[in-house]
């Protein structure tokens, strides 16, 4: 079979490739028999729409942000939480180990099986006007945030003025003044050409929600082991492939950036951390995600 | 006795319409008053007057289906001879009625589908945005319905408001 | 295969006779099951497809255009239409081509525009001696205008068909231009036929009437300026610029002009529920559409039979204008749009046109379409309030057409006509 896999991102993205390099593998290791075939550039719906056309069966897998997971399956906010990862190395450790595992499990229940978290770097907030060095700066600000009730507290507990906003409408809000800011990656911060009107990235470095990869259920309980199996393996091994694919776009888009005029800031990272219990108090609500959250500050 | 039934159908559908459609005026501007007055977007705004939106739309395309407000085109109308025409507008109607059924039927599958997520910034059920779709599907059946025991009767359906 | 099944179910609908966005649904529900997905998928697609923020704007600027209709203000734009240009020969030809260019500017749909300034002025040139293939095919003709002004709900679709990337306000710029291009073509249209047929001439009214009834007109105008502004200067997006026209004709009609009753606004609301539902239906049908087009990678297979057609940007300009132009004779202007633009932007776009450009002539396509049997939805309005049928009207229209297509070329094939003005704008 060829699996229908969609993606919002063009060709080229770190996604994209990493799906697509998982298909060679699944290639090779169903000797042929099954492949996959990446609708890119939300031709297939927005990220929401793959989500629910996955669940009936329309189409075989979706790369997914987590965000829009949140609130479908509850556990999926636990990687999403504000400076919950101490640093790249610390979120790939938590997410390749048993607790990433439990989440990708916990989706099942829900009709998806999930098969892989690939990285999406850690969100900033970039400002068009002055940058933003302490908590004081962000007072007030009007910054775009996703249609999420986590981003949405997540701004408001740094005292901005969190302002839901369609992706593609956000340079000529920024452009306009309409918005003040925005968050995002580096890769994102460049492709959307964000960097040519909002030159201030200031590296809060909140959040580093993951990506997911995820399989209908209704369709994988139609496959044999052996071809679940090796969906399994082939999503496994793409994940170091999509990694250094996407380190090296970070690095490519900071450049980039820079060249174009950006300034990337320092920022007090603590006065952040400490405004974050409400957001804390508002999601992790009960004894399952509490110990998820101990257990993923646990790890080394 | 069908035609009253459906012209009073019609009728509250279009007043919830307009209801509707006020209530989505208000959102927006209350998004703008928010943002600007009180330097606090309301961040619900937006999510509720999307799926306002889709109640309004629902509802005005099933009564558009009553008054023939959906554009088609005529052509087969003027070359049949005048004794073909009937059946034809009739096939017309079971074809509407087909699409007004498997709307409703799928959308109901789709309503089960996401009934336990939330809709973010909003807090209520996914599948209240399908509710007006399975509903529009069901008026639609009716008013083709309404449509082919007119035709067979030789009336005209009118629109029942304005 | 499956595209057979396509093509044939959407054709032998349509030619039945079922309803445009009923036969696009069937036929891709057709399609769904022939490939053995899940026909839910459709419906999915539908509902997000009518899910967007932007396109709130559409339920908006109908139900301002309404509110401007019932409340008398196109009544105001008509009258000082008839002071300015009704002196000229065939001058309520005229007058109804600057009124309609106007109204167009404030209603934002032609179809409107036509129910609106139709109704006035078609039974008023019948009157005085008009043919009523002439009346029908001016008011048809000048109310396509409207699809290129401030309040154009078509843009904000064109704007999210083309990856929700093009700016709305440079897309509103660029349309300027070419509505007076349109216009101008109209009028020397409007104004050739009436000298060829000896139509009458009205008489001056004298500049204190002109000034008089500009100044009745000029606060319902204001909805452009507020428009367009109020999107540049990044007060409101666009949809909210469409309910703020809303709020500003509502506060017109009922505080300035006191012209609006309850009972009218109530009806007001009730026909832009009524208008919501056929076109957000079609809108959300045709995004259903578009899935099983990016299906089967339609918009792949058609750059590449383009480009092995030929090299040369002028062919392929040209092919892509007659394909839009036949499709839209078939189509309604929101579907040409939402099912054309991923297949034909792209292509245009590797051939050195823009975004900006390619949306003015898909939208100057669409709105010809608009006047085109099968399925001419303004034409159909228009042809009802005269009490002609299409037939009589196609056979006086070449003019107009040629007016139309004379605009269309020009920018097509001259860049700066739709380029400069936001180019001016943002530098
Ligand atoms: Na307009
Ligand atoms: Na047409």
């Amino acid at each position: 079979t060829d699996f229908r896999s969609t993606d919002i991102h063009p060709d080229g993205y770190p996604t994209v490739d990493a799906v697509k390099f998982m298909g060679q593998e699944l290639s090779k290791l169903s000797n042929g028999r099954h492949s996959i075939k990446v609708f890119n550039n939300s031709a297939l719906g927005a990220e929401k729409d793959t989500i629910e056309q996955a669940k009936i069966g329309a189409i075989a897998m979706t790369r997914v942000n987590i965000a829009p997971m949140n609130n479908i399956c509850a556990p999926t906010v636990v990687p999403t939480m504000p400076f919950l990862f101490r640093s790249k190395e610390h979120m790939r450790a938590v997410l390749d180990g048993p607790i990433g595992e439990e989440i990708l499990k916990s989706c099942e229940a829900q009709g998806f099986i999930g098969l892989a978290f690939y990285d999406s770097g850690a969100r900033s907030i970039y400002t068009v006007k002055k940058p933003i060095k302490s908590l004081a700066d962000a007072k007030g600000l009007k910054v775009r945030v996703q249609q999420s009730d986590l981003w949405v507290s997540l701004l408001e507990a740094m005292g901005a003025n969190a302002t839901p906003m369609p992706f593609g409408e956000v340079y000529t809000a920024l452009k306009t003044g309409l918005v003040d800011a925005a968050e995002n990656n580096y890769p994102s911060y460049e492709s959307s050409r964000h960097f040519e009107v909002a030159k201030y990235y200031s590296k809060t470095e909140h959040s580093m929600a993951p990506e997911m990869l995820l399989f209908s259920k209704k369709i994988w309980d139609g496959l044999s082991a052996e071809d679940q199996k090796a969906l399994r393996q082939a999503a496994k091994n793409s994940v170091p492939f999509m990694r250094k694919l996407w380190d090296e776009r970070e690095e490519k888009s900071l450049a980039t950036v820079k060249a174009g005029g950006a300034q990337i800031i320092e920022v007090d990272k603590a006065s952040f951390q400490a405004v974050m219990k409400p957001v804390y108090d508002k999601f992790i609500t009960d004894a399952k995600l509490k110990d998820l959250v101990k257990r993923i500050q646990e790890t080394k | 006795m069908l035609t009253k039934f459906c012209a009073a159908i019609a009728k509250a559908c279009l007043r919830l319409g307009v209801f509707g459609l006020l209530l989505l005026l208000l959102a927006v501007s209350y998004q703008v008053f928010g943002r600007y007055v009180m330097n606090n977007t309301p961040t619900w705004a937006e999510s509720l007057a999307l799926l306002l939106v889709l109640y309004v739309t629902m509802l005005g395309c099933a009564v558009g289906v009553r008054d023939a407000g959906h554009i088609g085109m005529e052509l087969l109308d003027g070359l049949l001879p005048s004794n073909w025409r009937r059946p034809l507008e009739i096939l017309i109607h079971l074809l509407t009625m087909l699409f007004g059924g498997l709307m409703a039927w799928n959308c109901a599958e789709m309503f089960l589908s996401v009934r336990s997520y939330l809709i973010p910034t909003l807090g209520v059920s996914e599948s209240l945005r399908y509710v007006p779709m399975v509903l529009a599907g069901l008026l639609i059946m009716l008013f083709s319905f309404e449509h082919i025991v007119a035709l067979q009767r030789g009336e005209e359906v009118k629109p029942a408001w304005h | 295969m499956a595209l057979t099944i396509l093509c044939i179910a959407f054709f032998g609908l349509l030619i039945l006779g079922v309803p445009v966005a009923f036969a696009i649904g069937l036929s891709a529900l057709a399609t769904i099951l022939y490939e053995g997905l899940p026909m839910a998928v459709i419906f999915q697609q539908m509902t997000s497809g009518m899910n967007v923020f932007s396109f709130l704007a559409i339920p908006f600027f109908i139900f301002a255009g309404e509110l401007m209709l019932y409340g008398g203000i196109a009544d105001k734009i008509v009258d000082f239409a008839r002071a300015l240009v009704g002196h000229v020969r065939g001058g309520l030809g005229m007058s109804n081509v600057v009124a309609c260019t106007l109204f167009g500017g404030v209603s934002g749909s032609p179809v409107a525009d036509v129910s609106a300034m139709g109704a006035v002025m078609i039974p008023m040139m019948k009157k005085e001696g008009y043919g009523a293939d002439y009346a029908v095919n001016v008011t048809t003709h000048a109310a396509l205008v409207g699809a290129l002004m401030p309040t154009s709900h078509n843009m904000i679709i064109y704007s999210l068909a083309a990856g929700g990337k093009v700016s709305i306000a440079k897309l509103i710029l660029a349309g300027l231009i070419p509505a007076l291009v349109l216009t101008i073509c109209n009028l020397v249209a409007a104004y050739g036929v009436a000298v060829k047929r000896g139509y009458p001439a009205g008489s001056f009214p004298g500049w204190a009437i002109v000034a008089r009834s500009l100044a009745a007109a000029l606060p319902g105008l204001f909805v452009v300026v507020l428009i367009l502004g109020g999107i540049m200067s990044g007060v409101f997006t666009a949809t909210e610029s469409a309910a703020v026209a809303v709020l500003y004709a509502l506060f017109l009609c009922v505080v300035i002009y006191r012209s609006l009753k309850l009972e009218q606004f109530v009806k007001a609301a009730a026909k832009a529920v009524k208008t919501t539902g056929v076109v957000l239906l079609l809108i959300g049908i045709s995004s259903a559409f578009g899935y099983i087009i990016s299906l089967y990678e339609v918009a792949d297979l058609t750059g590449r039979a383009l480009t092995n057609f030929s090299s040369s940007p002028w062919v392929i300009f040209l092919l892509v204008n007659l394909i839009l132009f036949v499709l839209g004779t078939f189509l309604d202007m929101a579907a040409t749009i939402l099912v054309c633009t991923p297949i034909f932007l792209p292509i245009c776009m590797k051939y050195g046109m823009g975004e900006i450009q390619f949306g003015i002539v898909m939208l100057i396509n669409c709105a010809l379409g608009l006047n085109t049997p099968p399925v001419g939805t303004t034409q159909v309005v228009g042809c009802a309030i005269g009490g002609v049928s299409v037939g009589t009207v196609m056979k006086t229209i070449w003019p107009f057409y040629g007016a139309l297509i004379a605009a269309l070329m020009l920018v097509t094939f001259v860049p700066a006509f739709s380029l400069w003005l936001p180019g001016i704008v943002f530098p």
